[in-house]
């Protein structure tokens, strides 16, 4: 909106077709997230209801978590690069828009955060994992330009 | 890449009328894509309808591009060629095309237009730099994200977004000049 509103910035129609591409990923991000929630949920809820240890279904478990953990790592990323978009159409935008802009990042910082918390829970408690680093980088970036936008002196 | 590659498409047809093969074997490769695409995507051809319609538009354009009174508009000339055979390929097969024929043509014309875009989209892309090239198929085609693309490409992060715009910009440009010269090559 603020790309499309901000008719004398010349990159805006570049800006304005990456914004429509990161939403329809995010669209199916979204989708994918709710499929892979849906089997993991159903492999915990045979995990529980097995009695004793079982290395099959566990392993089983373990997979779906992890396929539940990869479409919110993605999100996380894609908060990131909503935040940089956010970044780039606050530096050149109508001054009439630039709320709109920062806006926009802080909601993006607060969805990758989301994600990477989800990522976080999903993955189990292993701080070594890349995937937790990769999502932590994503939801510290966003929030640092989130928080640059924020910032009253702009 | 052969010498052909770059010669337009008028060039081409006039070098395959002269009889060099090379310049036949360029055709092909150049158009292959595109035919296929039509039988697949606008027409849902199966795998083995589509070669076979794949085939028979390559033989009638060996055969018949001495009819072609255009050379430059060798493209839509095998559009029409390859819809046509798809509509046989679909009639042969008994296709039901009764209560949902207008729905079904609908969608194989939107679906054909975007067939129609896409390789318009190719071709601009081809008179981009390399750098415009490969930042808008990381971006679009391979999702990559920024943050990727800046590690992979060693630019900074901040300046991915901008390098994308005007990368945009220039693939307009292409493809406003593109229109304009099919628009002239058909006046």
């Amino acid at each position: 909106m603020v790309a499309r509103c901000s008719t004398d910035w010349e990159d805006a129609p570049g800006v304005s077709a990456q914004a429509s591409a990161i939403s329809d990923r995010a669209v199916a991000l979204a989708q994918t997230d709710g499929r892979a929630w849906d089997a993991a949920l159903v492999a915990l809820r045979d995990a529980e209801a097995g009695a004793g240890p079982n290395a099959s279904r566990d392993f089983a478990l373990e997979r779906k978590l992890e396929a539940a953990a990869a479409a919110p790592l993605e999100i996380a990323s894609l908060g990131a690069d909503v935040a940089a978009l956010a970044a780039a159409a606050v530096d050149s935008c109508e001054a009439t828009y630039r709320a709109d802009a920062s806006a926009a990042a802080s909601l993006a910082a607060g969805g990758s955060a989301a994600a990477a918390h989800l990522v976080r829970v999903n993955l189990g408690i292993r701080p070594a994992d890349p995937r937790l680093a990769h999502a932590l980088a994503s939801e510290q970036a966003a929030r640092e330009v989130a928080e640059r936008l924020g910032e009253p002196t702009r | 890449m052969s010498t052909y590659s770059a010669l337009p498409d008028g060039d081409l047809v006039r070098a395959c009328r002269a009889g060099d093969a090379d310049a036949w074997n360029e055709l092909v490769e150049r158009f292959s894509r595109y035919v296929y695409a039509i039988a697949v995507r606008g027409f849902r051809l199966s795998e083995e309808d589509a070669e076979d319609v794949f085939q028979d538009v390559f033989t009638r354009i060996y055969l018949r591009l001495d009819t072609l009174r255009d050379d430059s508009a060798v493209r839509p000339w095998i559009a029409q060629l390859t819809r046509r055979r798809c509509l046989d390929a679909l009639s042969s097969k008994g296709r039901e095309m009764s209560a949902d024929e207008d729905t079904l043509m609908a969608e194989e014309s939107a679906d054909l237009t975007d067939v129609e875009e896409a390789f318009a989209v190719r071709e601009a892309l081809g008179g981009l730099s390399d750098n415009c090239q490969d930042i808008l198929d990381r971006f679009f085609a391979q999702d990559q994200s920024y943050r990727t693309i800046a590690a992979e490409l060693e630019i900074p992060s901040g300046t991915i977004a901008s390098r994308i715009a005007r990368c945009l910009a220039r693939l307009k440009e292409q493809l406003e000049g593109r229109n304009q010269g099919s628009e002239r090559s058909r006046g």
